[in-house]
């Protein structure tokens, strides 16, 4: 079976976005597109090294648009109606049109609402079948504390991404194993390595 | 009634969530898309809805608005012909 190489790993907060540089309209992105944007960013790959249609994107959201979906619904009732801008963001889905316009990327991408563990097969069978050379996987987790209270959970504003490629790009890149599947874990693995270095 | 095109700039930045840019930057004769500010189709919507909440007019008719977009210098004129007394 071919190799697989994870050539860089990242974790953004919402903490991190007041800093981020990303064009005069990234303060237009919902939140799990500004975040899954900083975290394509932060990894500081070339992209330009690589055909834009041999590079996919494959994204998970943890708990789909229910943030952004939410307060669309809560602006409905102001002066105007809700945010046309916000309306566009009311999918899953639009942090990876995000990322593909802003690093002009232009190969198959995916998107998965749930826990992410397929994620990182799914990409892998993207390399494997010859469809790219290389694959984002970023998992963005946004759970407002009002969706928290709905789904009973944490609420969170996270996301973190992987590129993997074909071919080790540098020596930092780290050989993709078995048992490397589920996103989260392996990203603050490796930035926590990274940091340590 | 007049209204301050700096003002007016001011909320356009705020209302479009531009980043990295100020009201001095912008040209009140520069177009506001394509162009100029390099607004879209969505942001023409979200302008519509600043024109409702800020000043009280409604546009119903795209026609009627599509010329006052133009620039900042052509939409507030608009304002100040259609605002509510």
């Amino acid at each position: 079976m071919n190799k697989i190489f994870i050539a860089a790993a990242s974790i953004v907060t919402e903490t991190d976005l007041p800093s981020a540089r990303l064009g005069q309209r990234f303060g237009r992105l919902d939140l799990q597109s500004q975040l899954a944007l900083l975290a394509v960013a932060s990894l500081q790959i070339d992209f330009a090294k690589f055909p834009p249609d041999r590079l996919g994107i494959c994204l998970v959201a943890s708990a789909g648009s229910l943030t952004t979906d939410l307060n669309f619904w809560n602006g409905r009732s102001g002066v105007g109606g809700p945010s046309p801008t916000l309306f566009a963001y009311t999918l899953p889905s639009a942090a990876v049109g995000e990322i593909a316009i802003h690093f002009g990327l232009t190969g198959p991408d995916l998107c998965f609402v749930g826990d992410g563990t397929e994620l990182i097969t799914e990409a892998v069978d993207l390399i494997r079948s010859d469809k790219v050379d290389g694959c984002l996987c970023i998992c963005g987790e946004v759970i407002s504390t009002e969706v928290a209270k709905i789904i009973s959970g944490p609420s969170a504003a996270t996301a973190c991404a992987l590129f993997l490629t074909r071919a080790a790009l540098s020596p930092d890149s780290r050989e993709l194993r078995e048992f490397d599947r589920d996103i989260k874990p392996l990203c603050a693995l490796l930035c926590a390595a990274k940091s340590a270095s | 009634m007049q209204i301050s095109t700096h003002e007016l700039k001011s909320k356009v930045i705020e209302s479009l969530k531009l980043q990295d840019i100020t009201p001095e930057q912008i040209d009140d004769d520069a177009p506001l898309f394509g162009t100029g500010l390099g607004l879209d189709s969505i942001d023409a919507l979200e302008l519509v809805v600043l024109l409702e909440k800020d000043y009280g007019i409604v546009i119903k008719d795209i026609e009627e608005g599509r010329p006052a977009f133009r620039s900042v210098k052509t939409l507030a004129e608009f304002i100040a012909a259609k605002r509510p007394q």
